[in-house]
């Protein structure tokens, strides 16, 4: 009935056909076809129809058949890669096994030759004689089974190794890691075998085709003992921590990271000698496990034994103690990150994931200790720390010693440091060094101020060669000799009948303003960055000249918020002007020099009403330019009738601090509020010239007659940076410094008439 | 190594000591051309032709900034002194037929590309013979600014010259150490002088002068 059903559904099904017994869902949706026209169905038979039918079943088929093939093959492929692991663990088994008949062996011989000492007669322990290793290895060959087995054993070893593989160890590094766990199983196999003086080192007896099987095994074996170490000695410094606890660790890493193999388990605790260290006595008798010999007791009878098993643990601890960083989290912190490299590392890399040597575990382990106290998931960490873990391999075998896996724990730990850095202060771009990248070269004599367009990578220089040049640095010129590029200018302004001692732009950039030596400030508008240097003459770039001023005008600001313009000149007066129509000056202050000759003058960034001039006797006024009155003097210390020239305030962006350059190598922090000195430091060794913010106002840059550019950092008032730049030109360096206020740049003015570009 | 104390101090090896000796003697009387002109002992000859030039070329800019007002495109749509020469710019890739104020920016700020550019003149304390031709040619460019300022814009030729006297050493200077041909040197200046030494009258001679 189903059969006949199959056409019919065919026909009116068209579903895409599933592929687990399609008859018997055939076969139910007949039934409900049969209800609604199965006999439209069944009338509808036809030669092509059940050839088609045919052979859409006979395609289905083979669809299912070559998947059951893949199926079979992948299970083929776990097959023997679990033979072969199996295979692995018997050897492991085995091997413990002899090791521990090995070590009955000695610890007779032992007791023989102490009650021989001692009672000076024989003691009668039976039948003493050496293990046989021959008979049991006969033994095991026959239950290893047959030729298949082995050659699956051997298949599982290459699909191990291919793993490993991807996992990103070479084979040499493998070598070198078993190499090392040879030794180290060997120091500890040395600290019993040497008294027995009989039995060969387990290892060494290690035929050649077992090499890698038993020995990754056993590094798996001493990594689980890395983890109980690492975790004791991690829990040593938790108070609250007891034996029990601490053999509870030992049992949870363990159980976690051993497969259920009873037997070699058993064995394994007897090796947490290795571990427990510093609770030798006791923790032998709180193992709770059931050892099944009578050996603890026989070890505690070894005075002599113990007293050398005890020299050789703490030089192992003290190498352990090399090995791990210089944190040490709670105990559950660390579960909580082998469970999570647990987890993590299950989808990376299948069961070799275990056999990775242990120091790049405690690696490991240090990253993340120190992701965990900088409070990042662990999450986060395990794409890196298998990048991370594998430089450190790669530095432990280049040194190839022991003792370097601190160098390789730091190491892993500053990445795991740079990392969190990265993440949490990404938009801190002045955590750099600045190198210089341009240099400005054109003009005929010392530059004296620059400005940089707010948006665009421009900057106008003021020279004594009474221009002004402005420069676009994205056109450079291909320099042959040095790393810095060389930038031509693009627009030449020309109207100074003297040197331009000053620049500034307005906050859109389509105006500057520039004060000369012949007491006129020009205004211009700014050319489009893209101009051709070699264009027609513009008459219109230059949009008039300010007069009023009857000597050098030495500073220029341009309030944006205002459209106003503050100069301050060396005739004394500080004026206001309205920058949007040259016009005569709209405020003089200072008309009759009370307070000495201004030498520069900036606008309160906190309080735009304010402005805030320097003088050259060391005077620092704030005032008030609506009222057109002075509202504080600050408290500027002069020493005993010595004037300090001050060559330049600034107003911080946001904080209502003023910071000064003084002729005295200092600078100076003042308060705009109360006017009293905040904090005065030297910050140069010759005059400081000039000074600049950066647009978050966290830096400030500060330029010096002693050729030395400094970065500082404002919290705490510490230089981060200093570079030289500029030849000295009789006794004058650098005359300003500017931050681009959006991009990445900073220039500095020399009277060498360069101007240098840092990024 | 030279170490001499005073004012006038030239230190051998530190670059930019000649500009500032020379802008010491400019200021101090810029009539006294001889004294300008004559180096100080052990000058590398290279070394202050160079900077001579540049102290020129950073003169002129005073020059370039009064012509700016009178010397329109419209009015002087090319670059001329007497009749008898075009001068072309050679700012451009092809030398171009520029307006007057233009062949003076461009031909000031290719001078000021050339004299500070890191190919031809990477030192300012020694300068490499296969430059020295360069400066010739920057002369001859710079030269006729001075006689199209001459020739067409007299009053702020005149002005300018009394305040500088900057023709006046230009041609000195341009003499002295053959940079250019004296055919080209048409604006009279040494007819003047000379009819003041010799009290004769001489009509100042049309020169003619190539590009």
């Amino acid at each position: 009935m189903d059969e006949h059903a199959g056409p019919g559904v065919f026909f009116n099904n068209n579903n895409s056909s599933s592929s687990s017994s399609p008859l018997l869902q055939a076969g139910g949706r007949g039934a409900a076809a049969d209800s609604d026209g199965g006999e439209a169905g069944r009338a509808q038979y036809s030669i092509p129809g059940i050839l088609h039918f045919l052979q859409h079943e006979w395609a289905r088929f083979e669809v299912e058949r070559a998947q059951w093939e893949v199926e079979r093959a992948e299970l083929q492929a776990q097959v023997a890669f679990l033979h072969g692991e199996r295979k692995g663990q018997e050897n492991l088994k085995k091997d413990l096994v002899r090791r521990i008949k090995m070590l009955e062996y000695a610890l007779k011989q032992e007791r023989a030759k102490y009650h021989k000492l001692k009672y000076g007669t024989e003691l009668n322990l039976g039948e003493m004689k050496a293990p046989s290793f021959d008979s049991e290895e006969a033994n095991e060959k026959e239950t290893s089974g047959s030729l298949n087995n082995q050659l699956s054993w051997k298949q599982g070893r290459q699909l191990l190794r291919q793993y490993l593989q991807e996992v990103g160890y070479t084979d040499t590094i493998l070598d070198v890691k078993s190499q090392r766990v040879k030794a180290l199983l060997g120091l500890a196999g040395d600290g019993t075998g040497d008294r027995s003086g009989q039995e060969p080192l387990l290892n060494g007896t290690d035929t050649d085709p077992l090499a890698l099987g038993p020995l990754s095994d056993s590094s798996s074996v001493l990594e689980a003992f890395f983890i109980e170490s690492a975790a004791a000695e991690f829990s040593d410094e938790d108070d609250e921590e007891d034996s029990e606890g601490k053999e509870k660790t030992i049992v949870d890493s363990r159980t976690v990271s051993r497969s259920d193999d009873p037997d070699a388990e058993e064995a394994l605790k007897d090796f947490d000698f290795l571990s427990n260290t510093e609770d030798m006595d006791t923790s032998p008798e709180s193992r709770s496990a059931g050892d099944g010999t009578d050996w603890e007791k026989d070890r505690q009878a070894w005075d002599v034994d113990q007293g050398l098993i005890t020299k050789l643990k703490e030089q192992y601890r003290k190498e352990r103690k090399g090995k791990k960083g210089v944190k040490r989290p709670n105990r559950t912190k660390l579960q909580d990150m082998l469970a999570n490299l647990r987890d993590t590392e299950e989808p990376s890399s299948l069961q070799p994931s275990i056999t990775p040597p242990p120091r790049p575990n405690a690696n490991r382990f240090n990253e993340h200790d120190s992701s965990h106290t900088d409070e990042v998931e662990a999450i986060t960490f395990p794409p890196s720390s298998g990048k991370a873990f594998i430089i450190g391999t790669e530095e432990a075998m280049e040194t190839g010693e022991l003792g370097l896996g601190e160098l390789a724990g730091l190491t892993v730990a500053n990445e795991a440091d740079n990392l969190a850095y990265d993440i949490s202060n990404n938009k801190d771009a002045l955590r750099k060094t600045w190198n210089p990248k341009f240099t400005l070269r054109s003009h005929f004599d010392g530059i004296r101020g620059l400005a940089f367009h707010p948006v665009e990578p421009v900057l106008i220089t003021a020279s004594e060669d009474h221009t002004l040049k402005m420069w676009n640095l994205q056109k450079t010129t291909p320099a042959k000799k040095n790393a810095s590029l060389d930038v031509e200018p693009i627009y030449t302004f020309r109207a100074h009948r003297g040197a331009v001692l000053c620049v500034v732009m307005s906050n859109t950039g389509e105006q500057c303003y520039s004060g000369g030596l012949d007491g006129t400030i020009q205004c211009w508008n700014t050319p489009s960055p893209n101009i051709d240097p070699y264009d027609s003459y513009q008459p219109s770039v230059l949009r008039g000249a300010l007069c009023g001023h009857t000597d050098a005008v030495w500073g220029l600001v341009h309030s944006s918020a205002h459209q106003r313009l503050l100069s301050c000149s060396a005739d004394g007066t500080v004026r206001l002007w309205n920058a949007s129509n040259p016009q005569a000056a709209l405020a003089v202050f200072n008309e009759n020099k009370d307070l000495g000759l201004p030498s520069s003058v900036d606008l309160v960034c906190s309080d735009p009403a304010y402005m805030v001039t320097s003088f050259n006797n060391g005077r620092i006024g704030l005032f008030n330019m609506e009222t057109r009155q002075q509202v504080l003097n600050m408290e500027s210390t002069v020493e005993s009738g010595a004037s300090c020239q001050i060559n330049k305030v600034l107003s911080h962006p946001t904080l209502p601090i003023t910071i000064t350059a003084q002729e005295d190598r200092h600078i100076k922090f003042y308060d705009n509020n109360t006017g009293k000195l905040i904090h005065s430091m030297v910050a140069h060794l010759d005059a400081v010239t000039s000074l600049a913010v950066d647009p978050n106002g966290l830096y400030l840059m500060s330029g010096s007659h002693d050729c030395s550019i400094r970065l500082w950092n404002l919290e705490n008032k510490t230089c981060i940076q200093e570079f030289t730049a500029h030849r000295k030109k009789f006794d004058e360096s650098i005359h300003d410094v500017a931050f681009h206020p959006s991009k990445c740049y900073i220039a500095s003015a020399g009277a060498d008439s360069l101007a240098k570009v840092f990024v | 190594m030279v170490m001499a104390e005073g004012a006038t101090v030239v230190r051998r090896n530190r670059p930019g000591t000649t500009a500032k000796y020379i802008q010491q003697n400019i200021r101090s009387d810029c009539s006294n051309i001889e004294k300008i002109m004559e180096p100080p002992e052990g000058q590398d000859e290279g070394v202050w032709k160079y900077e001579h030039l540049r102290q020129f070329c950073l003169e002129l800019n005073g020059l370039a900034v009064k012509l700016q007002t009178e010397c329109h495109p419209d009015t002087c749509t090319q670059m001329t002194a007497t009749e008898q020469w075009i001068f072309l710019c050679a700012a451009h890739k092809t030398p171009k037929e520029c307006p007057a104020i233009d062949y003076t920016r461009h031909t000031l700020d290719g001078a000021a590309c050339l004299l500070n550019s890191n190919k031809y003149f990477p030192s300012r304390v020694s300068i490499k013979e296969s430059s020295v031709a360069k400066l010739g040619s920057v002369c001859r460019r710079i030269y006729r600014i001075f006689s199209h300022a001459y020739f067409h814009h007299r009053q702020i030729f005149d002005t300018y010259e009394n305040e500088t006297f900057l023709c006046h050493r230009f041609t000195r200077f341009v003499m002295k150490y053959n940079l250019m041909s004296k055919d080209n040197l048409i604006v009279p200046i040494l007819e003047e002088e000379e009819e003041e030494e010799e009290e004769g009258g001489q009509n100042p001679s049309t020169g003619e002068s190539e590009a």
